[in-house]
């Protein structure tokens, strides 16, 4: 399982390197192919219809139907099952061995841009229409543009200066066309992964017949989108343009989705129903997909060693990665340790001290993998600080730190290359703690594991628990003076991953000056200035350079970063593409053989 | 009978009032709060300080409690923040299911634990006896999870008897048509109870075996059948009865293990997962209904024992 969770990661790091880059596409040339075809994830005797089961993730209910996701309602189910009804005019696809936004599932062609790239002219595929029979037009998409710019503070999309406050003006051309006109110039690449992502065409003739203003419908829709017992009934949610439509949406979260017979793109569905099933904890799932009652499920961690039991019985285990990196947050504000942990070669002893590999193997049993950098693998070297507590020592013991009486302490403080560092105490303690989300095995014993090793180096580190929302409610950006902020030190919220990346993963987010993702307050310059570059300019090394850099300036410190979710799914469900955004195509799925299709 | 009804009917509403007091304080002394954990690490400080005023947050905690209780009286619990539904609608749909549950759980204990104290008692000190007292033991330690799961494997797995699921239907009709799919649920929540209460049975009958109205009645020529059923069982299950209200409210909570190894999305679970992420309104209407279940439970032991036993009535 370790080498084949290796080639999945070698295959997204070359997807992120030739979508991202420009690179040419290594179609064929690395052992990807030959994996899928040995998984039989395509192939076989298609036979048309059946009926596919899929678990939903643990305590997961599909609430949102509403293609404008309201705050609390962003979850990636939601967000998979409106973008199998409402078309995006952009979304990530693979193109031979690439993530690329040019998708045949596009709603629109590959945007143009002009006037120094400040002007961004998009044209909608010819064909398309609602499932009235109504053509979809840019009305459709000016539509959702209004409802976004006149609501955002009631969008959970919405970031100041990023969209919709970033275009000046949305100019129609024709039926089929419009035009951007933007507040500065961006880097194309930037703009169209992460901005124009978020473009969806709505059907205006059916949700706003009567023409009200943005808010007015807006509050209307919302309040329909509020009705969640009736999202199969609402003749509302009944006009799609997507491949599938709602046959039943049942309140404890059941989705079943029947094919649209009007949908007119290139990937029309085969099999006869989709059902997404929610299921009450990972264990009920378990128990569930022992039975064979699930056709596409998910194992936890710990039992990956029975997969073969799985296997046995008719299932393939697939490892479904997230486009995600795994981190534990520092508290560069913290008051008394604060000053230690702006220290680089503290971070980067720490770093050392952090057995990747090791976790990644024995904890993980595979199925997670290390944590390079803030970017994709593919755009990286190999770990910058590997595991070597050797080192970790070397470097403490080369900066002012010295075992007294059996505890590491300061022995040269204030600034210079052989002290411990500007506002580092004499006679300090290196003793650290970690808030950690609870609730997982492989999270305690990762936690564990590197309380062990930062003991090697004497570096005493206090490990406590608690639920991932006091986790998340906790280890929030903060000022010095705060009370909140002496309640941590470093954070941990990795167990899923801590961040998946958008489609173009620059860092503007998560790791800029006063990001609402910077939960640790890291403020540095030189990073500001490579993330302004992957926004920006239009230089196609910009996101190599950012990356490259933060992975060794370490605003966090990198940790294995798991799956998604281990993936059992039946042998004869095929065409099943886990794609490392985590969207679902179930157009694709179809089963190979009678028994499949006959369910 | 009815100054003691309304006297106990006070002292609910009373305990209610200070059970919604202490839940509400100590919900919103958590730290962090529910902001972060239902926007999700990406959410802006600006949408967490719209949040927080949407919700009322950044008003004081005694001005929110006066605002909630207000809605209380006009019959709104509110909204959840994660699953898009009122507090009103998630209990109406969730809590049918766990009585559903609950309730056949205690019918079904009760049915088996009744003639098993009988026989343990009549039957005391010989092999029948120890036998079920060895078993009635087993089941009392063995944890709930892990009957489940023994249960799941043998009947769901191996054999392919039973569903390995709970039934998935919304309404109680529904779950009720699926009746083989609620057999191992059942079973897993009622075997600890079956041994609680054929314990609890045998001391109660052997205590009144040795009574001197039995001594009496068997004077009078009276078979051993009718001296267990006319007299010796009805004095015997006013402990039970007792027991049966107390432990009403220990089943809506205590379902918690059994809905989460059957995929059976009850109230338990509702629970559960409203305090993994901080949903406040759910918790509150969740802690509402079990305190409500625990006044009415511990208010039907009382008339249960009041109406099965006259000399508390005489009292009361």
């Amino acid at each position: 399982m370790g080498l084949r969770t290796t080639r999945i990661r070698g295959l997204l790091g070359r997807w992120a390197a030739t979508a991202l880059l420009g690179l040419p596409a290594l179609v064929g040339c690395g052992p990807a192919g030959n994996v899928v075809t040995e998984l039989g994830t395509t192939g076989g005797t298609p036979v048309e219809g059946g009926t596919a089961t899929m678990a939903l993730p643990p305590a997961s209910t599909p609430n949102w139907i509403f293609p404008i996701g309201a705050p609390g309602y962003l979850a990636t189910y939601n967000s998979a099952i409106q973008d199998l009804l409402f078309l995006r005019l952009f979304t990530p696809g693979q193109k031979g061995d690439a993530l690329t936004m040019d998708s045949p599932r596009n709603l629109a062609e590959m945007p143009r841009y002009s006037d120094h790239n400040t002007t961004v002219s998009i044209t909608l595929k010819k064909g398309y229409a609602w499932s009235d029979g109504t053509p979809v037009t840019t009305r459709d998409v000016k539509f959702w543009f209004d409802l976004i710019k006149d609501n955002k503070r009631e969008w959970a999309g919405y970031s100041p200066k990023l969209m919709p406050d970033d275009v000046k003006e949305f100019e129609t051309v024709d039926d089929r066309t419009f035009r951007l006109r933007l507040d500065r110039a961006y880097n194309p690449t930037w703009f169209t992964a992460n901005e124009l992502q978020d473009f969806v065409a709505l059907p205006v003739h059916a949700w706003n017949p009567r023409g009200e203003s943005p808010r007015r419908a807006f509050a209307r829709l919302m309040r329909h989108a509020k009705q969640f017992s009736r999202f199969a009934t609402d003749p509302l949610w009944k006009t799609v343009d997507g491949p599938w439509r709602i046959e039943k949406w049942t309140t404890s979260g059941q989705v079943s989705l029947v094919p649209n017979r009007a949908y007119r793109g290139p990937d029309k569905p085969r099999l006869d129903r989709v059902v997404l099933k929610p299921f009450t904890t990972a264990d009920s799932e378990f128990n569930v997909l022992r039975a064979g009652g699930v056709d596409y499920g998910y194992l936890p961690p710990a039992v990956m060693a029975q997969s073969r039991q799985f296997k046995e019985r008719g299932y393939r285990i697939d490892p479904w990665e997230g486009w995600a990196v795994t981190y534990i947050v520092l508290n560069f504000h913290h008051p008394t340790v604060g000053a230690l942990l702006r220290q680089d070669y503290l971070r980067q002893a720490l770093q050392h001290l952090i057995d990747q590999k090791g976790i990644s193997r024995v904890i993980w049993h595979g199925s997670a993998a290390p944590t390079r950098g803030p970017v994709p693998a593919g755009l990286l070297d190999d770990e910058p600080y590997p595991y070597d507590p050797g080192r970790a020592r070397a470097l403490l013991a080369g900066h002012g730190w010295a075992e007294r009486d059996g505890t590491l302490r300061c022995v040269r403080p204030g600034p210079g290359t052989d002290r411990c560092g500007a506002g580092v105490r004499g006679g300090q303690e290196l003793r650290l703690s970690l808030l950690s989300q609870s609730g997982s095995t492989e999270t305690s014993n990762t936690m564990q594991a590197v309380k062990s090793d930062f003991a090697k180096a004497g570096i005493v580190l206090d490990v406590r628990q608690q639920p991932l929302n006091t986790v998340l409610g906790t280890t929030v950006p903060c000022e010095r003076t705060e009370p909140l902020c002496a309640q941590w030190q470093l954070g941990f919220f990795g167990t899923q991953g801590s961040w998946y990346f958008p489609p173009d993963p620059s860092g503007e987010k998560i790791f800029a000056s006063h990001a609402p993702s910077n939960m640790g307050s890291w403020s540095d310059p030189e990073t500001d200035r490579l993330i302004r570059a992957t926004e920006y300019s239009a230089e196609p090394a910009a996101l190599r350079d950012y990356g490259r850099t933060v992975a060794r300036r370490l605003p966090v410190l990198w940790t294995p970063n798991p799956a998604y979710q281990v993936s059992a799914i039946r042998n004869d469900l095929r065409g099943v593409d886990q794609n490392p955004t985590l969207s679902l195509a179930p157009q694709n799925w179809y089963y190979v053989k009678k028994g499949g299709a006959g369910r | 009978m009815i100054r003691f009804l309304a006297k106990r009917l006070t002292q609910a509403l009373v305990v209610l009032l200070l059970v919604s007091v202490l839940v509400f304080v100590l919900l919103h002394l958590l730290p962090g709060g529910p902001a972060r954990a239902i926007l999700g690490v990406q959410a802006t400080p600006d949408a967490v300080a719209h949040f927080n005023h949407q919700q009322g947050y950044d008003r004081s905690l005694p001005e929110q409690y006066v605002s909630y209780l207000g809605r209380l009286l006009t019959g709104d619990l509110g909204e959840s923040y994660k699953l898009n539904q009122s507090v009103a609608s998630l209990l109406a749909e969730r809590l049918p299911k766990t009585a559903l549950l609950a309730g056949l759980a205690l019918a079904l204990a009760a049915v088996v634990a009744v003639p098993l104290g009988v026989l343990q008692a009549v039957r005391r000190g010989r092999a029948a006896d120890y036998l079920l007292t060895g078993v009635a033991f087993l089941a009392y330690a063995t944890p709930v999870f892990f009957l489940g799961l023994v249960l799941i494997l043998v009947f769901g797995q191996q054999l392919q008897l039973l569903p390995a699921e709970a039934p998935q239907a919304d309404t109680v009709g529904g779950i009720l048509a699926q009746a083989p799919a609620l057999v191992l649920p059942v079973v897993t929540a009622a075997l600890g109870i079956v041994a609680a209460f054929s314990r609890y049975l045998r001391s109660a009958v052997l205590d009144n075996l040795a009574e001197d109205y039995v001594r009496t009645a068997r004077a009078k020529g009276q078979s051993d059948a009718r001296i267990m059923a006319r007299h010796v069982l009805r004095n015997a299950l006013i402990p039970l009865a007792t027991l049966l209200g107390l432990y009403l409210p220990t089943l809506f909570s205590g379902t918690l293990v059994v809905e989460s190894m059957f995929n059976y999305p009850g109230m338990g679970l509702l629970f559960w997962n409203a305090a993994q992420s901080s949903d406040f309104p759910v918790l509150l209407g969740v802690t509402l209904v079990v305190g409500v279940a625990t006044v009415l439970g511990s208010l039907l032991a009382d008339l249960a024992y009041a109406l099965l036993d006259p000399r508390i009535r005489s009292v009361t």
